[in-house]
């Protein structure tokens, strides 16, 4: 990208050696401020817009507020949420770190009434099927956990299949068809569905009955309302020795969010009074922490061992495949730019700038969980992603063993990857996980696990 | 492939579902709570088939139920107190079965209950003895039968072969193994349609590769792969045209008129409509869907494949040449369809048709997209296109960071390369480079952030004063704070990263940004 540019910009030589390999002519690329007299091009912006947030997030990190203000009022000239990936993503991590910074000024945060900023549930929900839609992860993810648990369940008559969220109902109309096609018949299918709200519950309930009933699938679906926090295995009804399978989809990270105070990391002190719009209450049950172990570790701990006590067939997990529970900030933010910028990237090119569908994922839900990432601590933040290998580490610890995914599903997969048309979406196998990537960077991982056997 | 009725009646004894159901009115309540240290117990045939298990020791009068033996020793008036049985302390039981086949043989699937699993062991594995005389069912345990009794004849569906339910459930397991219903072929296209219509991509895959599904679906159904995708771009096509000139061209599948749509098609796209054809896009792939199962027993396009092209490519007027013609298309199954993934903006709704169709567009398509798409992607490293992914900025900015001069490199630019993690391959150099240093990263408090910031700063400065004040002159016309503003990238790139360091004095002057006149005085 080296330009010499001798245009009517004065400046002939930049300070920093790597800046001036960048072009510095005039021509009006991008969407700049009407009244530049030189616009800056969509990669230059770009560049700019990553200095200013990496130098935002420090200053917000150390508590420098001033130095935050300023950059931010420069990235608002340079982002918007209409423009291309780079802006878009500079957008949502731009309005995260302001609301970090404003955390200092709680007063303010309450007038502004902040937290009742974010989507409302059923915003939330469309969100969530545009993203469906225009990105194929999820579904592949879906499709793959079905594929698990069809596999699983290969001669049961009766199958019970715990969701513990994050499923959408295509998914199991999908699994209806994959067991209404078995040679054998289809078994009797019992559905138990997790979820926060009961209207969802409610219309999957409706939707999938329907089919079930027109494939002549035995079905009974089971609504669960429960946060995941606060389920209790009981409750879901598992009977000694059915044949059960569970899958959760980018759920389980939740619960490793716990009371553990974010002191000093930023310089405020003050407790973000409620969550930005992904859910009120905070469950501080199970905060009592087990020497050397952390609050968070157990309940999540706890919660698996509940799982492993129900014996499950089966267990398909999918979550994000990134780093963003890291204490420090600055190192949360770092690995968060990079992994929604891929998925930003991902909807660029899924979808016109235009699209109302994309504006609400980008909006809705990855700018939701960006706000979540950065801009929440203790409780509050619920989006703490982590790698599989440290999911691995835990599902383990809980008594689980790992399960190959079938070939057949990853053969799927990629072949649905392939037919999409853009070329950023694979699958990559390994030690028996599958990773969903844009451009070589994984998003998702999937993974499966098997209860206790004798064998 | 009907089972004759003697197997009908097999069927039907083995439709109602096994344990947990054998009372037709309220279900008990069998979900005790799954038990990791449950006590393990396997019993021999014997002593599960024995029907008064428990003996009085006094008397020897048998029992079935452990309870009505300990109420029975109590009229003995033995002179021990009989204690009650400790719910806590006790610990839980859980029962294998004997049969080394069963299922329930596996101790992760042992059942709960002892009458529970007797009564499984007689159902499944023993012999049935009991009979009731209204129909000929048979029946190994008495309640079973007993229960059976009750509600025969009561109530009845009856199919349309004839045969005579009393239980809906296994009505309807019958019902989908008659042959006196729709025959089979009749049954795959209902739930063909019903997979899409339902709102769902049924094959777990997302509405942009719905054709993809829809061809795979077709293979098991029809092994005809074509005709389904040749169909599905007519249907789609005529959908978002509505005044198509080549719609009726396209049911008839002529070559010329064809040709015609993608340019028509391209036309629309562009500009305005891109967003209006892209949203109908997404929902017409339903509708399409939804109507195509339908046709693939009648429509048998000769030239389908045609359609497919035209629709697709229509992108953008560039793609003519992407218009190849169908016998290539039959071939390409499963190809990669890159199409215009890498285009934005304009091309966007082409990236959708070209992503619903799925693979089956041919290596011209294919060649061109790919080169196009390869274009865009592998130059970030090397030369500047008009737009460069999000990703490949974070990468080149951590290559820059990387290089910094000062040799004080910016953990946090670095960090970026880091935050790639799971990167694959070589992204240029940069990757290798960050690799090495995150455990810099993990470890830079922030302290060391600001003090390289301000390192930064200095150095920059010092490079940069000249520039600033030959900047600052260079654009008189324009408001100078906001101005140096903007230009920071060929001079207050660096400024800008130095402005965190310097305790954001730079930043408090003047309006929104670093004035650049300003920054020698402040500088330290």
């Amino acid at each position: 990208m080296v330009q010499d540019e001798g245009s009517s910009s004065s400046v002939t030589s930049s300070p920093l050696h790597n800046f001036s390999t960048m072009p510095l002519h005039a021509s009006p690329g991008g969407a700049a401020a009407p009244w530049l007299a030189r616009e800056l091009r969509s990669d230059e912006r770009g560049l700019c817009l990553i200095h200013l947030l990496l130098n935002c997030a420090a200053a917000v990190g150390a508590g420098r507020l001033d130095a935050a203000n300023a950059a931010l009022e420069h990235i608002a000239s340079l982002a918007s949420p209409d423009g291309d990936a780079m802006q878009r993503v500079a957008a949502a991590f731009a309005e995260a770190l302001a609301r970090r910074a404003l955390r200092a000024w709680p007063g303010l945060c309450r007038a502004l009434l902040l937290p009742r900023a974010g989507p409302t549930p059923a915003e939330l929900a469309a969100a969530r099927r545009h993203f469906l839609d225009l990105c194929p992860f999820l579904r592949l993810a879906g499709a793959v956990a079905n594929q698990s648990v069809l596999e699983a369940m290969e001669s049961e008559k009766i199958v019970h299949v715990v969701d513990l969220g994050g499923a959408d109902a295509t998914q199991w109309l999908e699994l209806l068809h994959l067991l209404a096609a078995r040679p054998e018949g289809p078994p009797h299918l019992r559905l138990t569905a997790v979820h926060e709200h009961r209207d969802v519950l409610t219309q999957t309930a409706m939707a999938l009955t329907k089919e079930a009933e027109r494939l002549d699938v035995p079905f009974q679906f089971n609504p669960v309302v429960s946060r995941l926090e606060a389920l209790d295995a009981e409750s879901l009804r598992v009977k000694t020795g059915e044949a059960l399978a569970v899958t959760s989809s980018l759920q389980l990270h939740c619960l490793l969010a716990s009371d553990d105070d974010s002191s000093g990391k930023d310089g405020c002190h003050h407790h973000h009074q409620s969550s930005n719009g992904k859910g009120g209450d905070t469950n501080k049950r199970q905060r009592s922490p087990e020497s050397g172990v952390s609050p968070s570790t157990s309940r999540a701990d706890a919660f698996l061992g509940a799982l492993w006590g129900l014996s499950p067939k089966v267990v398909v997990v999918t979550e994000q495949e990134a780093s963003h529970n890291a204490a420090p900030l600055t190192e949360r933010f770092v690995e968060a730019l990079n992994y929604y910028a891929a998925l930003f990237d991902c909807l660029e090119s899924a979808a016109p700038r235009g699209s109302v569908e994309r504006a609400r994922v980008e909006r809705w839900l990855l700018g939701e969980e960006v706000k979540n990432i950065v801009a929440c601590d203790g409780t509050d933040r619920r989006e703490r992603h982590e790698r599989l290998d440290r999911w691995a580490a835990r599902m383990e610890g809980a008594g689980f063993a790992r399960v190959p995914l079938s070939y057949y599903a990853l053969l799927q997969a990629r072949r649905a990857a392939q037919g999409l048309g853009c070329d950023g979406f694979k699958v990559r196998e390994e030690k028996v996980a599958f990773f969903l990537c844009w451009q070589d960077r994984a998003i998702f991982s999937v993974s499966a696990w098997r209860g206790r056997r004798f064998d | 492939m009907q089972p004759p009725l003697p197997q009908h009646q097999h069927q039907q004894a083995a439709a109602p579902p096994p344990p947990n159901s054998a009372a037709p009115a309220p279900k008990k309540k069998r979900n005790q709570p799954a038990d990791p240290d449950a006590e393990v117990i396997a019993l021999s045939p014997k002593t599960l088939l024995a029907t008064n298990r428990f003996v009085c020791e006094v008397c020897n009068k048998g029992f079935q139920r452990e309870q009505n033996l300990q109420l029975h020793r109590r009229g003995h008036n033995l002179p021990w107190k009989l204690k009650q049985k400790n719910p806590k302390e006790t610990r839980r039981r859980v029962y294998l079965c004997p049969e080394p086949t069963c299922v329930h043989h596996d101790p992760s699937r042992a059942l709960g209950d002892l009458t529970g699993i007797k009564k499984h062991y007689c159902r499944k594995h023993g012999e049935k003895k009991w009979k009731c005389d209204k129909c000929n069912k048979r029946y190994a345990v008495q309640s079973d039968w007993k229960a059976h009794s009750k509600t025969c004849g009561t109530r009845e569906y009856r199919c349309d072969c004839g045969t005579l339910f009393s239980r809906r459930d296994s009505f309807i397991t019958h019902r989908a193994f008659c042959d006196a219903l729709a025959q089979e072929s009749a049954r795959m296209p209902p739930i063909g349609a019903g997979m899409y219509g339902t709102g769902g991509m049924a094959l777990g895959l997302s509405g942009m590769s719905a054709s993809h599904q829809l061809q795979s679906f077709q293979d098991q159904a029809h092994s005809s792969a074509t005709t389904t995708i040749g169909s599905n771009p007519a249907a789609q096509f005529e959908h978002l045209m509505q005044s198509s000139t080549g719609s009726p061209a396209f049911r008839g599948a002529q070559p010329t008129s064809s040709s015609s749509s993608p340019f028509y098609l391209g036309g629309a796209e562009d500009g305005h409509q891109s967003q209006a054809s892209h949203t109908s896009l997404l929902h017409g792939n339903k509708q399409a869907y939804h109507g195509l199962m339908q046709l693939p027993e009648q429509h048998q396009p000769g030239s389908n494949s045609l359609l497919n092209l035209g629709f697709f490519s229509g992108g953008s007027g560039g793609q003519d040449a992407r218009l190849v013609f169908p016998d290539q298309f039959n071939g390409a199954v499963g190809g990669n369809v890159r199409g215009d993934g890498s285009e934005h903006g304009n091309s966007g709704a082409n990236n959708e048709s070209v992503a619903i169709f799925s693979g089956n567009l041919m290596g011209n398509q294919m060649a061109s997209g790919a080169g196009f798409s390869s274009s865009l992607y592998n130059s970030s490293e090397t030369v500047a296109p008009p737009q460069m992914s999000a990703t490949a900025l974070l990468h080149k900015a951590a290559q820059m960071g990387a290089t910094m001069s000062s040799g004080n490199v910016n953990s946090l630019l670095r960090g970026l390369g880091n935050g790639g993690g799971t990167l694959n391959g070589r992204p240029a150099g940069a990757g290798g480079f960050m690799a090495g240093e995150s455990s810099s990263l993990r470890s830079t408090s922030q302290a060391e952030n600001e003090s390289q910031f301000r390192d930064l700063m200095n150095s920059l400065a010092a490079s940069g004063s000249g520039a600033g004040t030959a900047f600052s002159g260079g654009f008189p016309g324009m408001d100078d704070s906001k101005l140096s503003t903007r230009d920071f990238l060929g001079v207050g790139g660096g400024v800008m990263l130095s402005m965190g360091g310097a305790a954001g004095l730079p930043l408090r002057h003047g309006a929104a940004g670093i004035g650049m006149g300003s920054l020698d005085p402040e500088m330290k």
